[in-house]
């Protein structure tokens, strides 16, 4: 490996594409200009400095549980309250995924976001587990707070987090019965990793753990719910909250200290571990994508992880000014992630979207639904995220981005069977006719909210005129990929655009450059 | 792919609807018959999510225990279909006693596992790995694929309908496809060149880009080998407009286009029935059981239902005891449905024990990876033991 540093444009349109959804010719330049360390440096203060999105309107302070069950709650209210709130949190949940992605397409430090989003597929929840929105919110906007800050701080703000306590079961774990579902993944997932830790710790951080529940605000009057209704029936709030009788105060032993260990005393161990300066580093590696075989780069980062009592802003300067980070190894070899490819599509060619579900719901059918992991290990990447079905998803996107049209196949065959059917033949036909009928028109009211995504072929295009063919296309080229294509691709390219007007050139482009391989990298 | 205007001229554009590149058409080669595969035998995987309630679906309909336990939501004794002394199916299940009788439906009773997990996720995760006592990342089938199949060129020997990858493929070395809806392989034929001409395999010194360009070539010709199994094929039964169902139809079409994929998967969810179960479930058992039905009598007319076996399946069974909101919550063992090919029709295994519970659930009698291994085994003639991580008996269940 070539260990030495060329910055120029090129390398700085690398550091834009890994670091900001991919950026301009312009934007590379510019930054180019500036020797190395002061442009990390920048990147690294602008997303600092960024002020936060504003909350989703339907976030509440406090959080409202209404699906609590009280002791004169009727068997039907129960059930339509719970009915209702549960499709309250799905629109919710959608509302959210479409209004982080406005926030990814439009902010100027998208780097921010990036970390944000590297921290979100660490520290995981599945919204299929913990529904709440607003819990999900709470959790984006304490990644987001803590994403260039202290690795401790943000250990600690995720730990004691309502929707981390109600993914991982830490919100009824109490000493008679401590649970180590969250013990077991900070370990291995969040800190250390495997080989780090024995079984022993694990039991013995699930009683340092324990005491920490769910409820509303200190001082909040509280109306009784039923005795022993589920949890989802009787939660008070989503603040995370200390209740001593239910603590284990006891001595423990963990990763070989011992005391009478409590929730912070065992985050600041885990921390300070250097097992976990050298798994963050490696997973900060994997995501932003430097070759490293001898691990090097990790163990540099690592040390200065250390050094910095885990400053997160530090360690990724390591990483982004590093030799292997600019290495040819590492260049054009990052397979985007869904969001990298639906975010970096829109902010590239300037596209005037509004994120709707639909438009969401596009990463989820590459794989990448936002809030929802597969599992607590997140997004495995790379390889991952390509296989025939996703990748057939990633060549509709133009259909959807600027055509405004809904892939058939993005819809399941056809709805649920939500009850039986009567076994007379002409009141099962009558049913089941009315039954299509209003599939019919759900589909085509999803559908009404569809896409709403404007393309500009003078914005796409940053004013290129589209007179020369061949020009237009080598403009195109050069700001949308990361590989350069090979010349048969790039002359079959000029030919298809050369035969259209000139008034529809740069959308052809734009639409045959998405579906390239070349596209699909970072 | 395009918009009316931009179509027609993208299928005038020469450049990009060149010749069929060589490389291509032996893409289209791999992707004929396969010719390891036992006799052509094809699985079905179906998957009842959100948890099967087993004693309402093979119902134990001469004990007392099951009525006095579920005062509400018990089936009815003279409701029930009657299969053996002791066992009748929901009155829902019709469809299935008439593949019973017809000798192409095998129940096993109580299949379940050692220290049964009653968390969706977790359970779902142990039928699915096939293995219990810890976390792995591949899937029993995956590990099928990687075992028995390794000369098999196919890229799609796995095919699954529906959203989210079935863990009982992952593998590191995938071989399996997950679509929701197989429209997603339409675009038009002009855009297909060209996407064709864009992901000519030529190799780099980049193995991300060389890797994409396979796939993508992979993905291209899966997707006319798709839509020529669903435009040729003609269904010769009728099923009902329901996902689950309309999916078993595409099976169908790609079993009788004779595509190279072994095992297929679909899912019918919906059976986390805590609330207000009676009318639900006999929805769900009413589509399952047509569902099967269609797809049986389907592949007997194209001549196809010797080749496939269908294996249903659910992460847990419900508690014996019905809750207070009319409804069932978690519980352990429940039965799975063999239906196809080579089945020794009837139920297998006794009734459920009621008066021997473990704290009120059902004692398991069979390990569902003695039903695994007969599929494995007797099947797809594969031995079970690298798969399944163990040595288990395969349950006498197939012929």
């Amino acid at each position: 490996m070539n260990l030495s540093v060329t910055w120029d444009a090129r390398a700085a349109s690398h550091l834009l594409s890994r670091t900001s959804f991919g950026g301009t010719l312009a934007q590379a330049e510019k930054l180019a200009a500036r020797a190395l360390p002061d442009a990390v440096a920048a990147l690294i203060d602008v997303a600092k400095e960024a002020a936060p999105p504003p909350k989703p309107e339907w976030v509440k302070e406090p959080w409202v549980n209404t699906e609590r069950v009280y002791p004169e709650t009727t068997p039907m209210e129960r059930m339509e309250n719970h009915r209702k709130t549960g499709q309250r949190h799905a629109a919710e949940r959608d509302q959210l995924r479409c209004w982080w992605l406005d926030h990814m397409a439009r902010t100027a430090a998208p780097f921010r976001e990036v970390v944000t989003l590297f921290w979100h597929g660490h520290f995981t929840t599945e919204a299929r587990r913990a529904t709440i929105a607003q819990a999900l919110y709470e959790q984006n906007a304490k990644l987001r707070k803590h994403a260039l800050g202290s690795f401790r701080e943000l250990l600690g703000a995720v730990a004691l987090d309502a929707a981390m306590m109600m993914y991982l079961n830490m919100e009824d774990s109490d000493a008679k019965k401590p649970n180590e579902n969250f013990a077991r993944e900070l370990l291995e997932l969040f800190t250390v990793g495997i080989g780090n830790y024995t079984e022993r710790d694990i039991k013995e951080v699930a009683r340092a753990l324990t005491g920490w529940t769910l409820d509303a605000p200190p001082g909040t009057a509280k109306r009784p719910t039923v005795a022993d209704a589920p949890r989802t029936f009787c939660r008070d709030g989503l603040v995370p909250t200390f209740v001593k009788d239910k603590h284990d105060a006891g001595a423990k032993s963990v990763l070989g200290k011992s005391g009478n260990f409590g929730a912070n005393e065992v985050l600041d161990i885990v921390a300070a571990h250097p097992a976990t300066a050298r798994f963050v580093s490696a997973k900060l590696i994997a995501f932003f994508g430097a070759a490293d075989p001898k691990n090097e780069l990790r163990d540099r980062m690592a040390s200065k992880f250390r050094q910095t009592n885990g400053d997160i802003a530090t360690t990724l300067g390591v990483l982004l000014t590093a030799p292997e980070f600019y290495a040819k190894e590492s260049r054009g070899t990052l397979i985007k992630s869904p969001v990298h490819l639906l975010v970096g599509t829109c902010r590239l060619l300037n596209l005037d979207a509004t994120f709707t579900p639909s438009l969401a719901q596009v990463t989820a059918a590459m794989g990448q639904e936002l809030f929802n992991p597969p599992n607590v290990k997140g997004w495995p990447g790379g390889r991952d995220w390509i296989s025939a079905g996703t990748l057939a998803v990633r060549y509709h996107l133009p259909e959807a981005l600027f055509d405004g049209k809904q892939p058939d196949g993005f819809e399941p065959l056809a709805g649920d069977r939500n009850f039986a059917l009567p076994a007379d033949e002409k009141a099962r036909r009558d049913l089941l006719a009315r039954i299509q009928a209003a599939d019919r028109q759900r589909k085509e009211s999803r559908k009404k909210d569809g896409f709403k995504v404007t393309f500009d072929a003078a914005k796409a295009a940053d004013g290129t005129d589209p007179t020369d063919a061949g020009k237009l296309v080598r403009a195109l080229v050069a700001k949308m990929l990361a590989v350069p294509p090979a010349a048969d691709a790039l002359a079959a390219l000029t030919d298809a655009v050369t035969a259209v007007p000139a008034a529809e050139r740069a959308k052809l482009a734009c639409r045959l450059i998405l579906t390239t391989p070349e596209y699909q990298l970072a | 792919m395009l918009p009316n205007i931009d179509r027609r001229r993208f299928l005038g554009v020469g450049a990009l609807t060149a010749t069929v590149p060589a490389f291509l058409a032996a893409t289209g080669r791999a992707l004929a018959a396969d010719p390891k595969a036992a006799a052509g035998r094809v699985l079905v995987v179906v998957q009842l999510a959100g948890g099967n309630d087993g004693l309402n679906t093979l119902v134990p309909f001469r004990d007392d225990a099951y009525y006095k336990a579920r005062p509400k939501l018990a089936v009815p004794r003279d409701k029930a279909l009657k299969v053996t002394d002791d066992l009748a199916l929901h009155p829902e299940a019709g469809g299935l006693r008439e593949l019973l009788d017809a000798g192409h439906l095998a129940a096993v009773a109580n299949v379940g596992y050692p220290n049964p997990n009653r968390s969706h996720f977790r359970a779902t995760e142990i039928w699915e790995t096939a293995t219990p006592d810890k976390e792995v990342l591949t899937g029993w089938v995956g590990r099928y694929f990687d075992a028995e199949c390794a000369g098999v060129a196919s890229p799609m020997l796995g095919l699954q309908l529906g959203e989210k990858p079935a863990l009982a493929f992952a593998h590191p070395k995938g071989r399996a496809v997950t679509l929701t809806n197989p429209s997603l392989f339409e675009w038009e034929p002009g855009a297909a060149k060209a996407m064709e001409r864009l992901n000519a395999v030529r190799p780099t010194d980049n193995p991300q880009l060389d890797f994409l360009r396979r796939t993508g070539n992979d993905t291209l010709s899966l997707s006319r080998k798709i839509q020529d199994a669903l435009k040729d094929t003609k269904t010769a039964t009728e099923y009902a407009p329901f996902n689950f169902s309309q999916s078993l139809k595409v099976v169908a079409q790609m079993i009788a286009a004779e595509v190279p994929t072994r095992v297929y998967y679909v899912s019918l969810g919906g059976f986390d029935t805590h609330t207000a179960q009676a009318g639900r479930h006999a929805g769900l058992i009413q589509e399952l059981s047509q569902g099967l039905r269609s797809f049986a009598a389907d592949l007997k007319a194209l001549g196809h239902l010797d080749r496939t076996l269908v294996m249903t399946f659910s992460e847990f069974g419900r508690r014996v005891a019905e809750n207070q909101q009319q409804g069932t919550d978690h519980g352990t063992a429940g039965p799975m449905f063999l239906a196809g090919g080579a089945v020794k029709a009837g139920v297998h295994g006794d009734k459920p024990d009621l008066a021997n519970l473990d704290e009120g659930d059902v004692k398991f009698k069979t390990d569902f990876r003695s039903v695994y291994a007969a599929v494995l085994k007797n099947w797809l003639a594969a031995d079970p033991k690298p798969v399944l991580g163990g040595a288990f008996d395969a349950a006498p269940v197939l012929a």
